[in-house]
């Protein structure tokens, strides 16, 4: 018995060592970003190259400190904004391409093609367009274009106020990223049977009411997966407000502005933790309201 | 009658409607880029207008901004740098990702999800809070400012990829060709070899083109893992480019330089995740 | 000689046992096939002896040999997968030359071997095709191709023709039978289809839940089956059961029925002699009804009874009756089809005494049926 138990581990061994260096590789690298995240955060630097360990020291001066607070807020409305933002819009590229119409999958390549684009580029592409006070946009805004109608009179500065810098970093990053909640859901559009579609048509039910009693709540799950996933990836944001938003930054800024502009290792390290644990939190708060709509929703 | 032609009038708007939204969209998607193309082509007198609108098609279109690139020496470098650490990575990840990806897609794994969870789970992290922990740890052991620091913080980056990818490979493969060679006599390597490998290879080189975009691309871990020392990358280059508020048609060339093997290959890449290559093989 | 035997095997996948205690043995060139359905194990049961799966008790011997921990590629066997297995990268000939390559096969006897199966199974021209472009019922052809060209000692085949309509099914039957009879291999054959089954097999195996109810030659597997499952499985349509008592007077022995009393064959009094007086099920098979009307003469072991039409299926070349006797019993048979009947028209048919089969209650066998099996 014993050795029927050896030679099945023996075998089960044998079959999956292949998996071992790629799983000591991420496993080794995750053992690391954690030591030095907690090491780092919770300790100080007493004189240059002596550190004091474990110290709450690094913690409260970032606590006490302005920026930090102005940059959780940032990234909070970050956040709260674009998750709605990105996935009302590839839910609209998702409808179109639920029907079926000629050149559908020319269509379809087309929406990808944000996707393609690399985080970067598109960063540069609206520091050039929202450029001031040229700029494609200061332009058409002025009613420079026939085609549109004169809003401003003045240029705006649109990298130097927070609410602009942030706002385009938005709108960056939405652009980007709807082509993949579009895929999400049109999955779950697909996934629905059209047969449940039919039914409710033969019943009497009009387009909005099957958006709203049949499709709707059969896209709960993508939509619900959709949310969380992109809200996670807006919490993760690096890249556009870095480039766009220069000096009104998020978590993910500041912790660069920290790291090499103020050469604070453990500051950078203790603000990538609070990072970590708020994407943690706020999945966990997520699926409690979740939780809490799955119920009411069945008791109704 | 009057009934009849306001029922038309309703299909016709509502097809108007229909139209107006498929253009809207293929433009927001379009525009950016077809911009994009137009700045990196623009004479300087397209950009600094001096208060004339900045014209939809650039009065003298030149390809000057590209063939200044290419004088540039240092330009170069930094494609043959974003080459070597591409391919490098490429190399690696598939070292890794291609034999764990053929165990957890071909055998019953004791606890396969936990595993997996356990593989992706250092890439949970957001990449700025990551790069931290491991710039410090490549500055402890010399690997900052190196190739090889580079390309070791890619495949991290792309080896969850790979091992996905890989994995759905492999489990596309019916179990029956596999059992079929046994019978028929061949040994473990013979039906790697001959069946399995030849089979995932689509799915195989799907990923390796995606680990290579992924490097070619990839900013923030190159951005703390080289700095801006002497190796310098494609997404570097174009950073520090910004950060000296350049000529816009110039960052427009950098831009469109990186982009377009990225959007040739993600177009190439759809098709071959597509392609239906086990049909008809198994009923 | 044996060319597969099978003692006492036992399988247990998780909490199921798959196969319980089962024997079996194939002669050489025999044509056997494992005949059940989904879930009898009987899929599990080939794998074991392709050495796909581990055999957890019991001994396998193919040839003399002792298999059970022989892997599969040195078992010298082919099997044709429902699936057909077809290597999709791989050209019809390559697919066919695969086997004999890894066997390093020499070349010109590759060729021949190629020229030959292309020639049996009428695939020249298709030999640079690749399966996705050729049809459902060449593809079959190409696997058993495939798995012949390298002569194995026994073929096995699971489900070879559930992939195939009707009608390719039946040419491919006769190909199957016409092939086996020029090769003359072991073939084992697992279908869940009874025609298959009858048709072309030498020996029939009948399987549910991991146990052998029956084996033996299709026409005793129809005729005398062995349990009340094979008597049950076999046959459509399918056969008629009711409740009876085991009674014998003088010179005439029978069952007392719901339906009344029922006459069995003379030759059969003597094994009916110990269960005098016990429980036992009938069976008769709806062929063996006859419409009173068409029958010239009464025989002597003809049972008369009276029924009332309760519903008519046609089937084409006849109809199928359904109908109710004494104490609602149902009773199914076939009448010819020119016959019009009426719902609750009442009629008389003779039940033929010497087909009439009974079953032990309690070990559900037939008692009949010589005690082998």
């Amino acid at each position: 018995m014993l050795r029927a138990w050896f030679n099945r581990q023996g075998k089960t061994i044998k079959q999956i060592w292949p998996l071992l260096p790629a799983a000591a590789y991420l496993l080794g690298f995750l053992v690391i970003v954690c030591a030095y995240l907690i090491g780092l955060t919770f300790s100080t630097e007493t004189s240059p190259g002596h550190f004091l360990f474990p110290s709450m020291h690094t913690l409260s001066t970032i606590f006490t400190g302005k920026q930090f607070s102005k940059a959780l807020i940032n990234t909070v409305a970050f956040v709260l904004v674009g998750t709605p933002l990105e996935i009302v819009s590839g839910f609209f590229l998702a409808i179109i391409l639920y029907n079926s119409f000629k050149f559908r999958s020319i269509i379809r390549g087309l929406f990808l093609i944000p996707l393609a684009l690399p985080a970067l580029v598109t960063a540069t592409l609206l520091f050039i367009l929202f450029d001031f006070p040229g700029g494609h946009i200061n332009h058409l805004l002025m009613g420079k274009y026939a085609v549109f109608p004169q809003v401003i009179s003045h240029p705006i500065d649109w990298r130097g106020s927070r609410f602009f810098a942030l706002g385009i970093s938005l709108l960056g990053k939405a652009w980007r990223d709807a082509p993949i909640s579009m895929l999400i859901l049109l999955s779950g559009l697909n996934a629905i049977d059209p047969e449940i579609l039919d039914a409710a048509k033969t019943m009497g039910a009009g387009l909005r009411r099957r958006i709203w009693h049949v499709i709707l709540p059969l896209m709960i799950p993508s939509l619900s997966a959709v949310l969380l996933l992109r809200s996670i990836e807006m919490w993760k944001e690096f890249i556009f407000p870095f480039i766009l938003a220069g000096k009104y930054g998020l978590l993910g800024t500041l912790i660069e502005s920290l790291y090499n502009d103020w050469g604070n290792s453990n500051q950078a390290a203790a603000v990538a933790l609070i990072l970590v644990l708020c994407i943690v939190f706020s999945t966990l708060l997520f699926l409690w309201v979740m939780e809490i709509l799955k119920k009411k929703v069945l008791k109704v | 009658m009057p009934l009849a032609k306001s029922s038309f009038l309703k299909k016709r708007a509502k097809g108007l409607v229909w139209v107006a939204s498929i253009l809207f969209s293929v433009a927001l998607v379009v525009v950016p880029v077809y911009l994009l193309v137009k700045y990196s082509v623009s004479d300087s007198g397209s950009i600094n207008t001096g208060g004339a609108p900045i014209p939809l098609w650039p009065y003298a279109p030149t390809l000057r901004s590209f063939t200044y690139l290419f004088t540039e020496s240092q330009f170069y470098g930094v494609i043959v740098n974003s080459i070597i650490i591409a391919l490098a990575t490429v190399f690696c990840s598939m070292l890794l990702g291609v034999p764990a990806a053929y165990v957890l897609g071909r055998y019953r794994v004791p606890f396969r999800r936990t595993m997996l969870l356990g593989l992706i789970s250092v890439r949970l992290f957001p990449d700025i809070s990551s790069v931290i922990p491991i710039t410090e740890f490549f500055i402890r052991f010399g690997l900052q400012n190196s190739y090889l620091g580079a390309v070791l913080g890619h495949t991290l980056l792309a080896l969850p990829y790979v091992i996905f990818i890989g994995m759905s490979a492999f489990e596309s493969i019916p179990s029956d060709l596999e059992q079929q060679a046994q019978v028929m006599g061949a040994g473990g390597f013979t039906i790697f070899f001959k069946i399995l490998l030849p089979l995932s290879i689509p799915g195989l080189i799907a990923a390796a083109i995606y680990t290579f975009l992924l490097s070619w691309d990839e900013f923030i871990f190159s951005y703390f893992l080289l700095g801006l020392g002497k190796i310098s990358t494609l997404t570097l280059f174009l950073r520090q480019k910004l950060a000296y508020a350049p000529p816009q048609n110039l960052l427009a060339a950098i831009s469109v330089f990186i982009s377009v093997p990225v959007i040739a290959f993600s177009l190439a890449l759809q098709k071959y995740m597509t392609a239906g290559y086990t049909s008809g093989s198994v009923k | 000689m044996s060319a597969v035997v099978l003692n006492n095997i036992c399988k247990r996948l998780g909490t199921n046992q798959v196969i319980n205690g089962l024997s079996l043995d194939v002669k050489d060139g025999e044509f056997v096939t494992l005949l059940g359905p989904s879930g009898c194990g009987k899929t599990t049961l080939l794998r074991m002896i392709a050495g796909l799966e581990e055999i957890d008790k019991g001994d396998l011997y193919i040839g003399d040999k002792r298999c059970n921990d022989i892997p599969s590629q040195n078992r010298n066997l082919a099997m044709v997968f429902q699936s057909y297995a077809l290597f999709p990268h791989m050209t019809v000939a390559d697919n066919i030359r695969f086997g004999l390559k890894i066997n390093k096969t020499p070349p010109d006897v590759i060729q021949k071997k190629l020229t030959w199966a292309l020639d049996m199974f009428s695939l020249a021209g298709l030999e640079k095709r690749l399966p996705r472009n050729i049809s459902g019922g060449q593809r079959q052809r190409v696997a058993l191709a495939r798995a012949l060209v390298l002569e194995p000692n026994v073929l096995l085949l699971d489900e070879p023709l559930s992939n195939l309509d009707t009608a390719l099914r039946e040419l491919a039957m006769e190909e199957l039978k016409r092939i086996h009879h020029q090769v003359g291999k072991t073939v084992i054959y697992v279908t869940h289809n009874q025609v298959e089954a009858m048709t072309m097999s030498e020996r029939i195996a009948v399987l549910n839940s991991g146990v052998c109810e029956q084996y033996d030659t299709p026409r005793m597997v129809y005729d005398m089956p062995r349990t009340l499952f094979a008597a049950a499985f076999i046959g459509s349509p399918a056969m008629n059961f009711f409740d009876g008592t085991v009674i014998i007077r003088e010179e005439d022995a029978g069952v007392d029925t719901p339906l009344g009393f029922i006459r069995i064959d003379k030759d059969r009094f003597g094994l009916a002699q110990k269960f005098v007086g016990k429980f036992v099920r009938v069976g008769i098979r709806p062929q063996n009804i006859a419409y009173v009307e068409h029958r010239e003469s009464k025989r002597y072991s003809d049972t008369t009874v009276t029924v009332e039409v309760e519903l008519v299926e046609t089937l084409g070349d006849r109809s199928l009756v359904i109908s109710r006797g004494n104490q609602d019993t149902k009773l199914r048979f076939l009448i010819a089809r020119d016959i019009t009947l009426q719902i609750g028209q009442k009629l008389d048919m003779f039940l033929d005494g010497r087909r009439i089969l009974l079953f032990d209650q309690e070990t559900t066998l037939n008692i009949f049926s010589e005690p082998k099996i």
